[in-house]
């Protein structure tokens, strides 16, 4: 199933791509294309191929064939690393914090690929703009000595958000960022990222939060068994009845019907 | 304090040497490579440098900087040949490759004197010389603990995936690792030949495998600090053990046991945890910090409700 949003260039372009583990094809030819400054959302039941699908987007997962191209350009045979010095940046659907590291050094990490001077490559104490400002956004500013383990759970969260933007990515991929987060959280990551998009950066979103994906997301990808079964606008893909049959259940028709 | 010094010099130079020696299994480990080639290395170092002196008279400096060198190409080319290996298999492969050395010391004929070792490697070594190296090593060491490096170091060996997604070439740091302990080791095992003008197989076995990596479990493997605190009780354990008599290895054994079991970051770690203690109390309570995380909601609620609206679904659902 091919999807053309629109004409232009896509900041990624995904053609024929599967992934399958032994006998299970968790992701089992996949094409879309994600379009310059738009929020991409992708929904699906667990197990569905959504992080498998992110993960080889990033080549932590091996593609089993299909190409993945970043502006046009395959990059589905170079390395994770270079994938991410191409601005590609993701969080993870489980929080994946350096535990030893403090608020503000855990977003560094994200802030060190933009190294600048031999001085600040050897060193690197203090930090890069990108780095406070990215704190700033996700509001962690104050928290920045803490470690990890102080902090609650939606707070983590943020951390990953933060160390992903420090990257000052053209792309981010976000693994179900406000899994775990109250409503009021949530509002925020949402205005957060479509603060971004107004500010042109292209996202391709995981998330469970119906409401919040039709809220945030310009697009819709949805996936069930490793096939996309259906691709547009929000409101058209939560009415599709695959979309409907495979993930959102009787209630959610009753709701808003 | 003087008296204390060449009355103990003996003491000393083992301890910088063991120094070394830790630091050089303590490098790689600190990548997450569980690799014991350092000690392979210092005894590529003690016997390349012992026959350095013996054969060409080198000065000191000049057989440190080539034990050191040679080393690290060795470890070079067994790091590109077992890079793909992770973990215990690693492990093991390396301790093949110390062994390996210490068969070449026994088999070399006259170039390695055999079963007896070279003797006679005589040089005007100085201590000072010696204190140089260990310090420049440890300053060297410092900038990965540090700053970038040192978070960058430290993504690799927690969590390679993640340090990957960061644009962290993983590779590299792991190969670069032990290049960095093949040069610790040569250095190390080159000092040891010309402060005792004699190297044999004895002196490069497997119980320095076993004597480095007592140091770093009981001192602490994330700095060098650890090594040092290591280095320090394991070289002057034995003499203060000396009236114990044979009961000296149970004792040395009940030590590393216990501080495997209770202290698994060393003496280092306590020290640490208890310094992070104490800057937690100093510091004002978080209700009071001006930005204040709200997580009301368990992990699991937005599952919870989704289970819900998903009850009816003819889909099976299978947990991630």
């Amino acid at each position: 199933m091919t999807v053309e949003s629109t004409v232009e260039t896509a900041v990624l372009e995904a053609r024929d791509v599967a992934v399958h583990f032994g006998g299970v094809r968790a992701v089992d030819g996949v094409s879309f294309r994600v379009t310059p400054g738009k929020i991409f959302g992708l929904l699906g039941p667990n197990g569905s191929g959504k992080s498998t699908l992110l993960g080889a987007i990033t080549r932590l997962v091996p593609l089993t064939h299909g190409s993945l191209l970043l502006d046009g350009e395959p990059f589905h045979r170079v390395s994770a690393a270079d994938v991410a010095r191409r601005r590609v940046a993701r969080t993870f659907q489980t929080v994946r914090l350096l535990s030893d590291l403090t608020v503000l050094e855990n977003v560094q990490l994200g802030g060190d690929l933009r190294p600048g001077s031999f001085v600040s490559r050897v060193f690197g104490r203090t930090a890069a703009p990108a780095v406070t400002e990215a704190i700033a956004r996700t509001r962690l500013t104050g928290l920045e000595k803490l470690r990890p383990g102080e902090l609650s759970y939606g707070t983590q969260r943020r951390v990953e958000i933060a160390r992903a933007l420090a990257m000052r990515p053209s792309l981010l991929l976000l693994d179900e960022p406000t899994a775990g987060m109250n409503q009021s959280e949530r509002r925020e990551i949402s205005d957060l990222l479509k603060q971004l998009r107004s500010e042109g950066l292209t996202q391709l979103l995981v998330e469970h939060d119906v409401q919040m994906m039709i809220d945030t997301c310009d697009y819709l990808l949805a996936m069930n068994f490793g096939k996309l079964i259906a691709a547009g606008p929000p409101d058209v893909v939560v009415r599709d009845p695959a979309v409907q049959q495979a993930y959102l259940g009787k209630k959610w028709r009753e709701q808003h019907a | 304090m003087m008296d204390f010094y060449t009355s103990n010099l003996v003491l000393i130079q083992a301890t910088l040497i063991g120094l070394l020696l830790a630091l050089s299994i303590q490098v790689p480990l600190r990548m997450g490579v569980f690799s014991f080639a350092g000690v392979g290395c210092y005894g590529i170092g003690a016997y390349g440098g012992g026959i350095l002196v013996i054969h060409y008279h080198t000065s000191p400096l000049v057989t440190i900087v080539l034990a050191a060198v040679g080393a690290a190409l060795v470890s070079f080319g067994l790091a590109l040949l077992i890079n793909r290996l992770g973990g215990l298999y690693l492990g093991m492969a390396t301790i093949a490759f110390d062994l390996i050395i210490s068969v070449i010391a026994v088999n070399g004929g006259d170039l390695t004197g055999g079963p007896t070792g070279l003797y006679g490697a005589i040089t005007s070594i100085s201590m000072g010389l010696v204190f140089a190296i260990v310090v420049v090593a440890v300053v060297v060491l410092t900038l990965t603990e540090r700053g970038r490096l040192g978070r960058r170091v430290e993504a690799v060996r927690d969590d390679p995936e993640l340090a990957a997604s960061m644009g962290i070439k993983v590779r590299r740091y792991r190969i670069a690792a032990f290049v960095v302990s093949g040069i610790l080791g040569g250095a190390a095992g080159s000092i040891n030949t010309m402060l005792r003008t004699t190297v044999g197989p004895t002196d490069i076995g497997f119980a320095l495998v076993v004597l480095a990596l007592t140091m770093i479990i009981v001192g602490g493997a994330r700095s060098w600090l650890g090594a040092l605190i290591g280095a320090i009780i394991f070289t002057w354990l034995p003499s203060i053990l000396e009236v114990v008599g044979q009961w000296q290895h149970i004792i040395y054994g009940i030590i590393v046991a216990l501080a495997a079991i209770w202290v698994p970051g060393g003496l280092l770690g306590v020290l640490t945890e208890g310094w992070r203690a104490f800057q937690r109390r100093r510091r004002p309570p978080l209700s009071t910090v001006p930005v204040v995380a709200i997580d009301d909601a368990p992990p699991d609620a937005d599952l919870a409700v989704l289970e819900e609206l998903a009850e009816d679904s003819p889909v099976e659902r299978s947990a991630t």
